[in-house]
């Protein structure tokens, strides 16, 4: 066999969660391809955002070998079923979008169109949610671990984890540093890059020091600092859709249920989240401030908040979009470098991980293969565009009219792929189903329900059965739901027996 | 809502296409009234004509609660496990394209980019001897696999028996026929839409939809005026002969698949009847008798107005990997799934044909991969192999090349692994093994890939040979 190509010296650019996730999934992953080498200044804080996450984390967790109560006790976690939306549709509405199915997730038609044939045929049924036993667990503020015998009604759902991000990516430094990842502290001043090739060759820090490197991972955050400034990456503005440009955050005191689900509530001017840990409720107001001021914003989230504030709010600046491209050159951004969309849907660390994933699988065995580098490129776009459908589709399906913000988004122009999406929905309920993407037809199902997008008709096939026998079992099928769901420990009770955090 | 429901579909189309898909519109949704007009499906019309299935029709027969003891004892069918091709690439073994895994994913990465690095090194056993079903085959034995299992089957057909019983429990579940054969397709005024079918016998039927699997020659959605987007830049063979044969004593599991010097030949066999065929190019071989004339490629739009074209009438393509059937009834799946109203939505016949377009061009990408991967010094060959590849196929092709990464689209009909057998099996490697697996080491990988082929053999004595397992159905059958 050839000999093994040279070790690729990879330079990461920033740390936080963005920088310690793709150093520690390539020390642990491709140890014999490449040296890690990442530069950080201490003096930059990490944005910390992503503090609720997506179930595709504990994959990304399981391939680093992550033991799962120790990580969660280690950032404090909390488990997290889906995502409770209040006021979205109408102020009093609420929601929940699970990470799980509604019916059993099995056969053909989706277990909706029977619902939906049954609403429309008069009868009086219950709301979707109580059809679903994620959504059941997370109203009645219960745990249990999947089951992973698909025929049982408890392998219906899976879950995800609300943590302190400032914590993550400090546990993840040990994981790295344990396995060679090297760390210079120092701020970075100048990027140096080849006259011919415009391939960025090192970084020069405040100390006057060089880092040379094969491969820049860009994971400078929103500075996007090798991406967008030094290489010049134009950046797709997505604000006409998605106006929100500002967060306000400030963590309080848990008063309430410690529950298993993300609360994000629709305000005057943006959404509110509401993230339990175990030790502390993080909080912030997303807004967009052509509509409100940031003294304005500080004083309803203030006033919103469950518990005593634990600091002073702290506000962020961003912009909704994506670069062109995210790897250009020997660049490759990984997180906010690359784009932004609000944690609406908890997916920046999902976005960060999309990006790891698809760098590992087209890491460069040597030269940049343009083959590699497209790929790369087409399946982050993929990731960002259908995100990006699935948050405008929040804000554009609503019915409020009571502030100046939700009447530009009700009233203005959606992407033509997402018109069609819900045109299809409108018509018989139908979710365009996709092999790749992140949120499958419950997600999608969920949030056109939640938000009064009522299908006039629904799949004939759904009228096969009897109707008097078709509401007698999913009379059947919800007791049962309900019943399995207060058969389950109570979430802070499964916390403090599974992964409570150092007292 | 209700007032504007489709009540009554018109189904053109008597072989195995139209009675499947009356069928199933009878069984999914009741509702519906169905008639079929039983025009004899032609010469040309594959989906209704070919033996071999791929393993979806067994799903197909679920949703239409017909039972083995029915699709399979009492129509004549056997099973099939896969394809053995043959000359495809010279100086390559013969291969099998054969259903469901081949090995199974260790360490970091999927099998077969430990199989890549073995292969590399010149150390690879064949990659289907990593495959059950390939094992099974070339032993001419076969059981079901346990749920969940290592493998899966299609059926080969004895199409006159299959078309008898599909017609048959059409009419059980309420389907009507109307015989006669169509005198004219009568519009209505300039909508694009078909208003009723005149009978040559006297008498004209009146549908809201009008579903045409008539063959090639598509009757009815011909006469809305309809695109081919023709595929022979890919797919150059032109010509089709086909004959019946006696069937073998102890039916194969494997159809054969042989590259001839202008195109190729096979050999497929149900426990009742044997099929050879040939398909090549008439530009570079002379006219066959019976030769029937091959225009691969797709209708633009399959649905148009109140009508939709299934099978032959939507998608052409020659049998190579047997998809023609499996399009059909992909097709009437999708038709049973997303049933409209009498509106006739844009955005939802728009949908219909995303998808079947989408599904179609994968099968065309699939089939010109085993030209454009072949190794002959005839000059057909050479030209196929030459020929630029669609983009998507492009696509695919780069990726493998460069990590032996196979980029899986929307409505794929063939799986990573069917990619992976015909790329591996004509000697298509990538340029290096995938750096995921090179912390496991090789020798670890060689033990672990030793073990698995010696698993796949180790399965194969225990197994019923194939007639003999027909035989034991037959039986339960007749209990």
């Amino acid at each position: 066999m050839a000999d093994a190509p040279p070790k690729v010296n990879v330079t990461i650019v920033g740390g936080g969660t963005a920088g310690w996730m793709t150093a520690a999934a390539l020390v642990k992953l491709l140890p014999t391809r490449c040296n890690v080498h990442l530069i950080e200044s201490e003096a930059i804080g990490i944005v910390g955002v992503g503090e609720a996450t997506l179930p595709h984390i504990r994959a990304f967790n399981e391939r680093l070998g992550i033991d799962e109560a120790e990580f969660m006790a280690t950032t404090r976690a909390t488990f997290k079923l889906g995502i409770e939306f209040d006021n979205w549709g109408r102020i009093g509405d609420s929601y929940i979008h699970p990470f799980g199915t509604f019916g059993r997730g099995s056969g053909e038609p989706d277990f909706h169109q029977y619902w939906l044939r049954l609403r429309q045929a008069g009868h009086d049924v219950p709301d979707l949610e109580n059809y679903s036993l994620a959504c059941m667990m997370a109203r009645l503020n219960r745990f249990a671990l999947p089951n992973p015998d698909p025929d049982e009604l408890t392998s219906t759902f899976g879950y995800a984890y609300q943590f302190d991000a400032t914590l993550f990516a400090p546990y993840l430094r040990r994981f790295a540093e344990g396995l060679g990842a090297r760390r210079t502290e120092g701020r970075i001043v100048d990027v140096l890059r080849d006259g011919e090739s415009g391939d960025v060759t090192g970084v020069k820090l405040e100390s006057g020091e060089t880092i040379g490197g094969d491969l820049f991972i860009d994971c400078s955050g929103f500075v996007s600092l090798l991406l967008g400034r030094a290489l010049g990456e134009p950046f797709q503005d997505w604000s006409k859709w998605l106006p929100n440009d500002r967060a306000t955050a400030m963590p309080c005191r848990t008063e309430t249920a410690l529950t298993p689900y993300t609360g994000v509530i629709a305000m005057e001017a943006g959404w509110r989240w509401r993230i339990p840990l175990q030790h502390r409720t993080g909080n912030g107001y997303v807004y967009a401030s052509a509509f409100l001021s940031e003294e304005k914003a500080a004083e309803a989230l203030v006033a919103a908040v469950e518990g005593e504030p634990l600091a002073a709010p702290r506000v962020l600046k961003f912009k909704a979009g994506r670069r062109e491209r995210s790897w250009v050159g020997n660049v490759v951004g990984v997180g906010l470098a690359s784009g932004f969309l609000e944690p609406l849907e908890s997916t920046s660390i999902y976005l960060i991980q999309a990006a790891i994933t698809a760098l590992l699988e087209l890491f460069p065995d040597g030269p940049v293969s343009p083959v590699l580098r497209d790929e790369f490129n087409r399946l982050v776009d993929l990731e960002y565009d259908r995100i990006r459908d699935f948050l405008i589709l929040h804000y554009h399906a609503t019915e409020r009219t009571d502030s100046e913000f939700w009447n530009y988004v009700r009233t203005m122009e959606i992407p033509d792929t997402l018109e069609e999406k819900m045109e299809l929905f409108r018509r018989r309920g139908r979710v365009v189903k996709y092999r790749e993407g992140v949120f499958l037809d419950a997600s999608w199902i969920a949030v056109y329900l939640g938000q009064r997008v009522i299908p006039e008709g629904h799949d004939m096939r759904a009228d096969a059965p009897d109707a008097e026998a078709l509401l007698r079992a999913m009379e059947t099928f919800r007791r049962e739901v309900r019943a399995t769901a207060e058969a389950m420990p109570d979430h802070r009770r499964h916390i403090e027996t599974y992964c409570p955090m150092a007292a | 809502m209700d007032g504007k429901a489709i009540r009554h579909v018109l189904v053109a189309g008597g072989g195995i296409v139209g009675w499947s898909c009356a069928a199933m519109l009878r069984k999914r949704i009741p509702a519906l009234a169905v008639t079929v007009l039983p025009v004899a499906p032609p010469p040309d019309a594959l989906a209704d004509r070919v033996q071999a299935t791929l393993p979806t029709i067994v799903y197909f027969h679920n949703d239409l609660g017909l039972t083995e003891a029915d699709t399979v004892v009492r129509a004549g069918s056997g099973f099939r496990l896969g394809t053995l091709f043959e000359g495809w690439a010279e100086g390559m073994p013969g291969y099998v394209h054969a259903y469901g895994e081949h090995g199974r994913p260790f360490g970091t990465a999927s099998f077969h980019q430990h199989w890549v690095r073995a292969a590399l090194a010149g150390e690879a056993a064949p990659f289907d001897a990593f495959a059950p079903a390939a094992a099974l085959g070339r032993a001419g034995r076969f059981a079901h696999p346990e749920a969940g299992g290592a493998y899966a089957y299609g059926l080969t057909l004895t199409p006159e028996r299959y078309r008898h019983l599909m017609r048959a429990y059409a009419l059980h579940l309420g389907a009507i026929e109307r015989p006669g054969d169509i005198a004219q397709v009568r519009l209505a005024g300039e909508d694009g839409r078909i208003e009723g079918v005149e009978l040559a016998g006297g008498g004209a039927v009146e549908a809201d939809l009008f579903v045409d699997a008539t063959g090639p020659r598509a009757l009815l959605r011909g006469a809305l005026g309809l695109r081919l987007e023709e595929w022979g830049q890919w797919l150059p063979c032109d010509r089709l002969v086909m004959r019946e044969a006696p069937p073998a004593a102890e039916p194969p599991l494997l159809d054969i698949a042989v590259a001839e010097a202008a195109g190729w030949r096979w050999r497929s066999s149900s426990p009742a009847l044997a099929t050879e065929g040939r398909v090549f190019s008439s530009a570079h071989e002379p006219e066959a008798d019976g030769a029937v004339t091959l225009r691969q490629g797709r209708v633009a739009q399959p649905w148009l107005g109140n009508c939709v074209a299934i099978g032959d009438a939507a998608v052409r393509v020659e049998p190579l990997e047997w998809a023609n059937l499996h399009l059909a009834h992909s097709a009437i799946d999708r038709l049973v799934a997303m049933m409209p109203d009498r509106d006739f939505s844009p955005v939802e016949t728009w949908d219909y044909n995303r998808q079947g377009v989408a599904e179609a061009d994968r099968v065309r990408d699939f089939l010109a991969l085993h030209y454009r991967a072949s190794r002959r010094s005839e000059a057909f060959w050479r030209d196929a192999a030459a020929a630029e590849p669609p983009p998507s196929l492009a696509h695919t092709l780069a990726l493998f090349r460069e990590r032996g990464r196979l980029p899986i689209y929307d409505e794929e009909s063939f799986n990573r692994d069917s990619w992976l057998a015909v790329l591996l099996g004509q000697g298509l490697l990538p340029r290096a093994a995938d750096p995921l697996i090179e912390i496991v080491p090789p020798d670890e990988s060689a033990a672990a890939m030793a073990r698995m082929r010696s698993a796949v053999a180790a399965g194969v004595p225990g197994v019923p040979t194939h007639a003999a397992y027909l035989s034991s159905l037959s039986r339960q059958a007749a209990r």
